[in-house]
């Protein structure tokens, strides 16, 4: 938490662009990767320097460390996937709350409504299986009954 | 000078012991559930509260039965001694948390009693259910601008059903809901919850919370007999939580759902629920009375030595 909080506070951005996406989704596959070994995997069809230059602009924002290792860097992710997702969900609602004074109210509702919509779903989904152990309870009180009425039938 | 000494010495063991044993039992109630763990959701419930409750019991029964005794017994009562620094800031530490926890528990029960008067405003009797006590529990239907289904009240719990429950309820499910509620004042947890307020501690919230989720799932482990009881009681918790949003429905109550993170679990739980694995409505409590009649004798048989054994330790609170 306070790892997330510290990004929160120090990080001017936690959104990324599709390649920044790609190259943080890679390393946090491999634990960590110099510019040649991501070109080499294969992953991602581009030039050498634009890979360098999109992980060295992961470094500067400090999402990435890096060690040197002969004349190339080694990066790996400095936050785990989730830490950085709980910080970008965090950043993106301080930025809608902080956005003007009077339109505080107006992206909270937005949030209270996304929650409640969330929770509709959340009880049609429980309400769906419900009625299936409805129906799984009809279907086996008939069939009970009418094994029932089989061996009264044997019987007789 | 003597009555003054005994007094805060007794109140500065009363606080250290509350405060270690709270910070214990905060920091490791989870490992005690996962080593004990309790067949059923009633035992996991009575487990949780034994525990909650623990560091004020535990205290108040050494203060009483060890520190005050060991003290009037043991100390000579001619010596001028001064009360000491120690025993005198533990003392009024302990005045202001004693204090603190009557006042919220005061706050709390006012509260509640203020809610109830005015849900009960208006309201009819229903019907009473007879307690195996003998006592009754008496079932109020209410208007709307209250809770849906609760039960209020610490010493006389009532249940309250609105009219919009009663509406929105098939006889069947709302049969099921009310014995859920029934089971909640047959277990007086209003009471045990004021308890709670009374012996607060700061890190105690997400044992309470634990304890307030299995007393639900105990309760519904009370109101079902059969799988058709337990789909009718899932029926009723979601068609209660359509009603309206999951909201506090005041202090001291115990709602048929109390929040929404729950209702899922409990709704899973009810739809999976199996005849043969119904909890039994006894508990085990009958293995822990040979424990408890061998801490008695063991405790009068070495009471002595172990009043003298407290009273170094007071001395040394002292110096």
């Amino acid at each position: 938490m306070k790892r997330i909080l510290s990004l929160l506070r120090r990080a001017p951005d936690v959104h990324f662009g599709p390649l920044e996406q790609q190259l943080l989704s890679i390393l946090w596959t491999r634990g960590s990767a110099t510019v040649r070994e991501v070109v080499d995997d294969g992953e991602i069809k581009l030039a050498y320097t634009t890979v360098m230059t999109t992980m060295d602009r992961l470094f500067k924002k400090q999402i990435l460390n890096r060690v040197a290792e002969g004349r190339a860097f080694r990066y790996s992710p400095r936050y785990s996937q989730a830490e950085l997702e709980k910080a970008a969900v965090g950043q993106t609602i301080r930025r809608l709350l902080g956005s003007s004074a009077t339109a505080a109210s107006l992206p909270l509702s937005y949030l209270v409504e996304a929650v409640s919509e969330h929770d509709a779903g959340l009880l049609d989904d429980l309400q769906r299986l419900l009625d299936q152990k409805r129906r799984e309870l009809r279907s086996e009180i008939r069939g009970d009954r009418r094994s029932g009425d089989r061996r009264s039938k044997e019987t007789r | 000078m003597f009555a003054a000494r005994c007094i805060g010495v007794s109140l500065a063991v009363f606080v250290l012991l509350y405060v270690f044993l709270s910070l214990l039992i905060s920091q490791g109630w989870k490992l005690m559930r996962h080593t004990l763990r309790p067949s059923s959701a009633r035992g996991a419930a009575d487990l949780l509260f034994a525990l909650r409750v623990l560091p004020l019991g535990l205290s108040v029964l050494v203060t009483v039965a060890f520190t005050l005794p060991s003290f009037l017994l043991l100390e000579p009562r001619s010596t001028g001694e001064a009360v000491g620094t120690a025993p005198l800031a533990l003392g009024v530490c302990c005045l202001v948390l004693l204090g603190a926890g009557v006042a919220r528990a005061a706050l709390a029960q006012w509260r509640a009693s203020r809610a109830l008067v005015g849900w009960l405003n208006g309201s009819a009797l229903m019907e009473r259910h007879i307690k195996e006590s003998g006592n009754a529990v008496p079932i109020f239907r209410i208007g709307n601008d209250a809770p849906t289904l609760t039960v209020a009240g610490v010493c006389a719990p009532k249940v309250l059903v609105s009219e919009v429950a009663i509406a929105a309820l098939t006889s069947r499910e709302l049969r099921t809901a009310l014995r859920h509620e029934i089971a909640h004042a047959i277990r007086y947890d209003n009471l045990r919850k004021l308890l709670f307020r009374f012996s607060a501690f700061p890190a105690m919230d997400e044992l309470e919370h634990a304890w307030s989720e299995e007393t639900e799932m105990a309760a519904d482990d009370a109101a079902v007999f059969s799988f058709h009881d337990a789909l009718d009681l899932a029926a009723a918790l979601i068609k209660v939580s359509r009603l309206g949003p999951v909201e506090s429905s005041g202090e001291l109550t115990m709602a048929l759902l109390h929040s929404s993170t729950a209702l899922s679990a409990r709704v899973h739980r009810l739809v999976a629920w199996d005849q043969a694995h119904k909890p039994q409505s006894r508990g085990r409590w009958f293995y822990v009375v040979p424990a408890v009649a061998a801490f008695v004798i063991a405790a009068v048989m070495t009471y002595g030595s172990v009043l003298s054994q407290m009273h170094v330790v007071t001395e040394w609170l002292v110096r």
